[in-house]
């Protein structure tokens, strides 16, 4: 399917895709994550060599890379859930609002409402679809219906899946279609209220048409929310991010505005692979 | 890619001989694998519709209805013409053990035996009676019992025994009746005026030869023989004493005289019974007098039933009601009614009690013969027999024939097919008012020591006692092991999961008889000494945990980091040793602070709570022991295959692995949870062994903790050993395990209903 998705949009060429006129800059951009010198092994093995990046506040931020190269193993330092992963050390700092994520004092239930996170494969809960979507509220401890259902409809709306699901709220969400399952857990995460949208490769699973609705939904999150994708997907990265980082073997080897390292990249390793030299 | 050499693809032929078989052979074992497997799984479907059918089988009989059927109709045996013109009558008829010879006594003292299949006389002897006299009345020292008296004209009774001898010349059974005289021939005096004895009672216990007789003036005349073993010889010797006899003022239709020697039943005219407690020879005391039929009827006769506790009165309104004594608080005895039996409108000529069982037939003057059971409340037939009146009805031994003389002066015989009249659903399942017991019950006591004794087959104990046990194993098993596969699965080291999981389920693989024998023999007596020990550790242990975990979540990083995350578990085995160590040791020390040295004594007097030693408390750790690697195993495998990415989509919405737990995981995990419990309740339902061994199989219906109880199962590995095969008591074993197989089975059966419905809303892609 990634394939099929593939072929179809390599026609687009990265220079006519227009809405990137605006020179971006760094240097002009609030900073919602920072990260310092961040270095993550699995047991021996070090996957993560002293990763230094700022993340720009709303702005869509996408990493790329081959596979194993670490970008998403990256993503999820930003909200902690290496944690779970048995024999995983980290060290460094990730600074979000100019606090350390890492610190001990850090909750990190809180931290994750903060830093949302939408993983590869749709993975909603076996409940109705009212209650993917109210569930995040629920464990904060939110359970007045007035609000629930405000929300509920909130997030669906910011997910442009209210008009497909209003009539079946109560209904479970496993009968949804993947790309649908997909927004409703957007939906969700979104409905929390967080700083950060953490994508971890969105769309793989899906179709040409479901990826297009996602991507399309990035686009009009990025208003409010900033965003994090990982994509082995190129002509993804550049349609939808702002920001473009290469990573390879655990190493941040490029990171600029995704016009600069697409059409003009300053390193041999990027520019081989964006050509598709190797991948 | 492009700059890659081209290598030439390697011919391949997949149509070759050698392939073609290969593919042929290949799709055999294909088909043979499946047909394997498919008669694999027939066969468990067909083995357990086998024992279903099996069961069955062995319980069918038990609701197949009694029948009766005639065999012979003969004219009476014997001469009943006298030399003087006159003729005699039937005082006594019965049947011997075989149904192959009967006897027949008549009023002019003859003593007939025939063969009961063609009523062809054997031989014909007569009492030893003087000149002119006749036998006025007759009576059996009991049930079915060969000794006999008989009531003469002259004011005196002869006491004989009919025998069979029982010979097998050339391997031919031959029965020869023979009359034998154990108190002598000679007859007893009764009335000295010499009046007719127009009713008579015996009774020969192990004391006393007791002899009570009526003249036609309703004068009570008695001989009380006690014996008395001579301690030389050994013979027994008899020795008169006198016993006093109430007066009476009515009319006297019936009398009967219980085995105790005690309780003498008189029914006067217009319907009332008096019993009169003869216990004080002196003083013969009249204990109750109950109307029968309010004046309406007569009572046409009294008759013991099998035992001689029951009393049998029939009147002529058709109905027979049952009747004994019962012992109130005050130790002080009461006839009570205790339940009725309605036959047909007509009068009933004749009542017979079953030898073996607590059953009686009746007869009427219509013609219908009824057969009922007194314990199961229950008419089993009731078949118009003969035009005209029924009488001298008799019953078999074996209970299999009955017979009785018509109004043509013709003796019909009549074979009986009726197996298991004690079994009705009201005996079963319903409570039962027995013999000697204050009030109805349900009780299960199937066999005694003696014979007369009545059964009581009530499966409500058992399956009581079998949910009882199922309870408190899951009560204890239940939440710990699913609190534990919750941990196990979702927040323990997955390495040290990889221990504990094999551990626990190794658990299972240790026999219940083991369980049992540890439960009954080393847990039972060690919580009965340590009983206040127990029950600080049932409340200290959870609390000690909760706040260790506390403590230890306290602690500064440094101390906690030196255990592994996950590893922290393994804490807790000492602290919980040192706890339980704790406990036991303060027991004493509780015990005398809090109960007097005695925390038994305390419940027993303080709070009125039974304690057994062997009780539900012991079971249910033992079984619940036993139940929790199942429970466990299944719950944690459930918990586990939860795909990680659900817990991981929780856990990245913020909330906290508790909650992911609660919200996320065990709905999730819930067919799976659920159906481990079902097959955890299975498991406890059919459970033999630890209940057998630690239970004390008392089948009481109590929901004490401290109380043992009597499951299904236990009751039939106990009881199926000393059965008789095909008997009812057999067949009621074969119909608790069928009871406890259509439990089990319709359990499973909505558990799996249940887990399919939850599967299908809980399914995860």
């Amino acid at each position: 399917m990634t394939e099929a998705a593939q072929t179809k949009t390599h026609a687009i060429d990265i220079s006519s895709l227009g809405r990137v006129s605006e020179a971006l800059n760094l240097e002009n951009e609030k900073i919602s994550l920072e990260i310092k010198d961040l270095k993550l092994s699995y047991g021996e093995k070090e996957a993560l060599h002293g990763i230094n990046l700022r993340i720009p506040q709303k702005r869509v931020t996408s990493f790329i890379g081959p596979s194993g190269c670490g970008k998403s193993t990256l993503l999820r330092c930003f909200n902690r859930m290496n944690d779970l992963v048995d024999g995983c050390n980290i060290n460094g700092q990730v600074l979000l609002d100019d606090q350390n994520i890492y610190d001990r004092k850090v909750d990190v239930a809180e931290l994750r409402r903060r830093v949302g996170m939408v993983f590869q494969k749709p993975n909603p809960f076996p409940k109705s679809i009212y209650e993917n979507v109210a569930y995040g509220l629920r464990i904060q401890g939110i359970n007045k219906k007035r609000v629930l259902d405000e929300t509920v409809e909130w997030a669906l709306r910011s997910a442009a899946l209210w008009d497909e699901v209003k009539d079946r709220l109560d209904e479970s969400a496993l009968g949804m279609s993947g790309g649908q399952q997909q927004r409703l857990v957007i939906a969700r995460t979104v409905a929390v209220k967080p700083e950060v949208l953490l994508l971890d490769e969105p769309a793989s699973a899906l179709d040409p048409l479901s990826t297009l609705k996602i991507e399309e939904l990035i686009h009009e999150l990025k208003n409010d929310y900033t965003i994090v994708i990982v994509t082995h997907n190129m002509q993804q990265a550049a349609r939808v991010s702002d920001y473009t980082a290469f990573m390879y073997m655990g190493d941040m080897v490029e990171f600029g505005s995704t016009n600069e390292l697409f059409t003009n990249p300053s390193k041999k390793q990027t520019e081989d692979y964006i050509t598709g030299r190797y991948g | 890619m492009s700059d890659q050499t081209v290598i030439k693809a390697p011919e391949l032929d997949f149509n070759t001989p050698q392939l073609l078989r290969y593919r042929k052979v290949r799709s055999l074992k294909d088909k043979a694998a499946e047909i394997s497997i498919g008669m694999g799984g027939i066969s468990v479907i067909l083995a357990i519709c086998l024992i279903f059918f099996y069961l069955l089988y062995e319980v069918m009989p038990m609701f197949k209805p009694a029948h009766m059927s005639q065999v012979a109709e003969y004219s009476i045996p014997g001469s009943d013409q006298l030399e003087n013109g006159a003729s005699s009558k039937t005082v006594y008829l019965a049947m011997e053990e075989q149904a192959e010879k009967a006897i027949r006594v008549t009023s002019a003292g003859q003593v007939v035996f025939f063969n009961v299949k063609d009523g062809s006389l054997v031989s014909e002897q007569a009492l030893p009676l003087p000149e002119g006299v006749r036998v006025s009345s007759f009576a059996e020292s009991a049930i079915g019992n060969h000794l006999v008296i008989a009531g003469l004209s002259d004011g005196t009774a002869i006491i004989f025994k009919h025998r069979y001898k029982m010979t097998f010349p050339n391997d031919v059974r031959v029965i020869t009746p023979i009359i034998e005289f154990p108190y002598g021939d000679e007859p007893i005096e009764l009335d000295t005026n010499g009046g007719a004895i127009n009713k008579i009672v015996l009774r020969d216990s192990e004391s006393a030869l007791f002899v009570i007789g009526l003249n036609s003036n309703n004068a009570l005349f008695s001989t009380y023989l006690s014996k008395e073993e001579d301690f030389l010889s050994g013979d027994v010797v008899l020795e008169a004493s006198d016993v006093a006899m109430p007066n009476l003022n009515d009319d006297v239709v019936d009398m009967q005289l219980g085995p105790d020697l005690r309780w003498l039943y008189i029914s006067t005219a217009h319907g009332k019974l008096d019993v009169y407690d003869l216990s004080d020879h002196e003083k013969p005391l009249l204990n109750s007098r109950v109307d029968l039929t309010d004046g309406q009827y007569q009572i046409t006769s009294l008759e013991l039933l099998l035992g001689g506790i029951s009393v049998l009165a029939s009147d002529s309104s058709g109905s027979v009601s049952q009747w004994f004594m019962v012992r109130d608080e005050n130790n002080e005895y009461t006839l009570q009614k205790i339940r009725s039996f309605s036959h047909s409108q007509s009068p009933i000529t004749s009542v017979a009690s079953e030898h073996r069982r607590k059953g009686f037939i009746v007869g009427d003057e219509d013609g219908h013969i009824s057969i009922f059971n007194a314990t199961a409340q229950r008419m089993l037939v009731d078949e118009k027999v003969v035009e005209g009146e029924v009488n001298h009805l008799i019953i078999a031994p074996r209970a299999n024939f009955l017979m009785f003389e018509n109004d043509a002066g013709q003796l019909v015989l009549w074979a009986v097919d009726n197996e298991h009249p004690e079994v009705s659903w009201a005996a079963l399942w319903d409570k039962v008012w027995y013999e000697g017991y204050e009030e109805a019950d349900y009780i299960w006591q199937s066999s005694a020591a003696n014979n007369d004794f009545e059964p009581k087959y009530s499966l409500m104990p058992l399956a009581f006692g079998t949910l009882k046990a199922a309870f408190y194993a899951m009560l204890i098993a239940a939440p710990l092991a699913i609190c534990g596969a919750l941990y196990t699965a979702y927040f323990m080291a997955p390495a040290l999961r990889r221990k504990v999981k094999p551990t626990i389920e190794l658990m299972e693989a240790l026999p219940t008889v083991i369980l049992g024998f540890l439960a009954g023999l080393f847990f039972a007596p060690f919580m009965e000494v340590h009983l206040p020990g127990i029950f600080s550790w049932l409340l200290i242990t959870p609390l000690s945990i909760v706040l260790f975990g506390f403590v230890w979540a306290n602690l500064p990083a440094s101390i906690r980091h030196k255990i592994p995350e996950g590893w922290d578990p393994l804490l807790l085995l000492p602290w919980i040793t040192v706890v339980s160590w704790f406990c036991f040791e303060m027991s004493p020390v509780i015990e005398q602070f809090f109960f007097d040295g005695d925390m038994r004594g305390w419940l027993t007097n303080d709070l009125g709570i039974n304690f057994d030693q062997r009780n539900a408390l012991v079971v249910g750790a033992a079984m619940g022991f036993a139940v929790i690697p199942t429970i466990f195993s299944i719950t944690e495998d459930a918990i586990f295959s939860v795909p990680k990415h659900l817990s991981y989509g929780s856990l990245a919405l913020g909330a906290t692995p508790w909650q992911t737990a609660i919200r996320v995981v065990l709905p999730t995990a819930s067919p799976g949870i659920f159906s481990a419990l079902m097959i955890g309740m299975g498991r406890a339902v059919g459970e033999t062994m630890i209940v057998l061994m630690a239970t004390g199989n008392t089948p009481i219906m109590d929901v004490n903790i401290f109380e043992g109880m009597r499951t299904l199962s236990a009751n039939i590995a106990v009881e199926m050993p000393e059965a008789e095969v095909g008997s009812s008591h057999y067949r009621i074993l074969f119909l608790a395990a069928f009871v406890l197989f259509l439990f089990t089975f319709v359990v499973n059966t909505a558990a799996e209903f249940v887990r399919q419905r939850l599967r299908t809303k809980y399914t995860v892609l």
